[in-house]
């Protein structure tokens, strides 16, 4: 998955398990860009009585590089506060939930928000509201009014949002844990079997989210409006993470002794990184380590284990891609440094020569008048890997450039396999029942335990 | 010296008054590495906080104090030994 239980030891801790980020220039507010981290993997939305919820015990932050070195320029910081209006029943909420403040709503959350802007600290807010996850008709008769209630607008100029969504990244879970058995191209595979269109494995599944919608001028390096693609001020990295404190005791009546510094558990810059190009036996330490330290990793993204493994599972179908022994230069300019001007005509999101994973926004590029969800390569600017919109479809823009069509970009000597450029696992936005949204916090609304029992 | 494998482990607060009374007395004690976030306000005898003490290797009397937001590195052979005698 993007980075869902990517990585052994996170994926025993799911609320600190950041699953997916996206930076976008916001649609509907072209002069802000939205930051979206999400937690919580899979959420089964009839998953009570307690129900899903950020960690008090976590610090949650969203890391901004405006300069290009792989350090935090900007972080905002959440951190969670659990309370509960009634500790004498077992019940979520004891009757409809109307409003964030309705009595019947036992279990809430509230949050600061801190921003961190080069090593200077100000709380922007405190003790705001998350909404409930959604229970269903009865318990939340009108979710999408209450998740409305639970966007705040900052005193900076901020917005933000922290509370349960419906998941937006889709994918073949099923098919693609099979050995890559992509369902349109499984007679293809290996294990052939009837080509079958794709079945969304995280259909119906929630997750938590925290949004902010930030001005533009508020995330360059000198407070200026990106408005030249060229111009390298315009580019910023982003990255998300979840810290715990470094020591954590179980006391004799359930209380809970923590102390020591936050260390870092999970992190999450490009969708599928630590996922797919770190193995197994290293990616927890990935999880601790900053983007800047990166460099570490640079063998696995030059040698990617995915183009083998295709080559493997689909014989004969990618044989330029398997004869094709030079570091995926392509996939360093992607991932690490951001690609540089003059490789795509009118766009780079180039950060320099600091190895980082960071998800790299070009600030200055328009909206598509007719988004792609292929991004940049379906010729769409504004599109991953240009950053990311909640809408792209990450998994296929990464499989085709994994198997080869992006070498071109770096190696004009490469030319890639035919199927290159048609593998995907058949998925569209369509095949996420929740729609998104078409204002913050785009991410559409949480699927009810009531109406998706068994999910 | 007692018969103790070479292993880390925690103590929780509250550390006798005896142990408190070691620390700032101790001649080998050196605070050789402190975390970053030193702004944090300092521990005191009379903080409600716990302080978690994590023995990092026996054999140099390497010693992680935790408090607060703050870790601090110490080697102090003297209480390493007076701690593994208290977990006789």
């Amino acid at each position: 998955m993007s980075s869902h239980r990517e990585a052994p030891e996170i994926s025993k801790d799911p609320v600190a398990d950041n699953t997916d980020v996206y930076a976008f220039v916001s649609p509907d507010n072209p002069n802000t860009v939205t930051l979206i981290a999400n937690y919580i993997p899979l959420e089964g939305p009839a998953g009570g009585p307690n129900f899903f919820e950020f960690g008090d015990d976590v610090l949650y932050e969203i890391h901004i590089d405006n300069d290009g070195d792989g350090l935090d320029d900007i972080t905002y910081q959440f951190r969670f506060q659990t309370t509960l209006q009634n500790p004498d029943t077992f019940l979520y909420n004891t009757g409809p939930i109307n409003s964030l403040d309705d009595p019947n709503f036992n279990k809430r959350q509230f949050y600061s928000v801190t921003r961190v802007k080069n090593g200077h600290k100000a709380v922007l807010a405190e003790a705001l509201a998350s909404p409930p996850c959604n229970i269903g008709p009865f318990s939340t008769p009108n979710y999408a009014a209450l998740a409305q209630e639970a966007v705040h607008r900052l005193p900076d100029g901020e917005t933000v949002f922290a509370g349960q969504r419906a998941e937006g990244f889709y994918v073949d879970l099923g098919s693609v844990f099979d050995l890559v058995d992509l369902r349109p191209f499984q007679d293809l595979h290996i294990n052939p079997l009837a080509a079958a269109p794709g079945v969304n494995g995280t259909n119906r599944l929630n997750v938590h989210t925290m949004a902010i919608q930030v001005p533009k001028r508020m995330l360059t390096r000198d407070g200026s409006n990106p408005t030249n693609p060229n111009d390298p001020r315009s580019v910023i990295g982003v990255y998300a993470s979840a810290s715990r404190r470094k020591a954590r005791i179980l006391g004799p009546n359930a209380d809970i002794d923590e102390a020591g510094p936050w260390v870092q558990v999970s992190r999450l810059g490009s969708p599928l990184f630590n996922e797919v190009m770190i193995p197994l036996g290293l990616k927890d330490l990935w999880n601790t380590k900053p983007p800047k330290d990166d460099k570490e990793f640079l063998n696995f993204v030059q040698h990617q284990e995915v183009p083998q493994r295709l080559t493997e599972f689909y014989p004969g179908v990618f044989p330029n891609l398997a004869a094709y022994s030079k570091p995926r230069a392509d996939m360093v300019a992607i991932f690490l440094t951001g690609i540089p001007a003059g490789v795509i005509p009118g766009f780079q999101n180039f950060t320099g020569k600091t190895l980082a994973d960071l998800l790299r926004l070009n600030m200055a590029i328009p909206l598509a008048t007719t988004p792609n969800i292929l991004g940049i390569l379906g010729g769409d600017l504004a599109g991953f890997p240009n950053g990311r919109r909640v809408f792209d479809d990450v998994f296929t823009i990464e499989l085709r450039a994994l198997a080869g069509i992006t070498i071109p970009l770096v190696d004009p000597s490469f030319t890639p396999d035919a199927a290159a450029s048609k593998f995907t696992d058949g998925l569209t936005p369509s095949d996420i029942t929740s729609p998104f949204l078409a204002n913050f916090p785009y991410l559409g609304t949480p699927y009810s335990g009531f109406d998706n029992p068994s999910s | 010296m007692p018969k103790f494998t070479r292993r880390s482990f925690l103590q929780q607060t509250p550390i006798s008054a005896a142990t408190l009374s070691l620390l700032p007395a101790a001649p080998s004690l050196a605070a050789i590495r402190q975390s970053p976030e030193l702004a944090a306000p300092r521990w005191s005898a009379t903080s409600n906080d716990s302080m978690v003490i994590h023995v990092n290797d026996v054999a140099t009397g390497e010693i992680t104090l935790l408090v607060g937001a703050q870790e601090i590195v110490l080697r102090d052979p003297g209480l390493v030994a007076y701690l593994i005698e208290a977990a006789r």
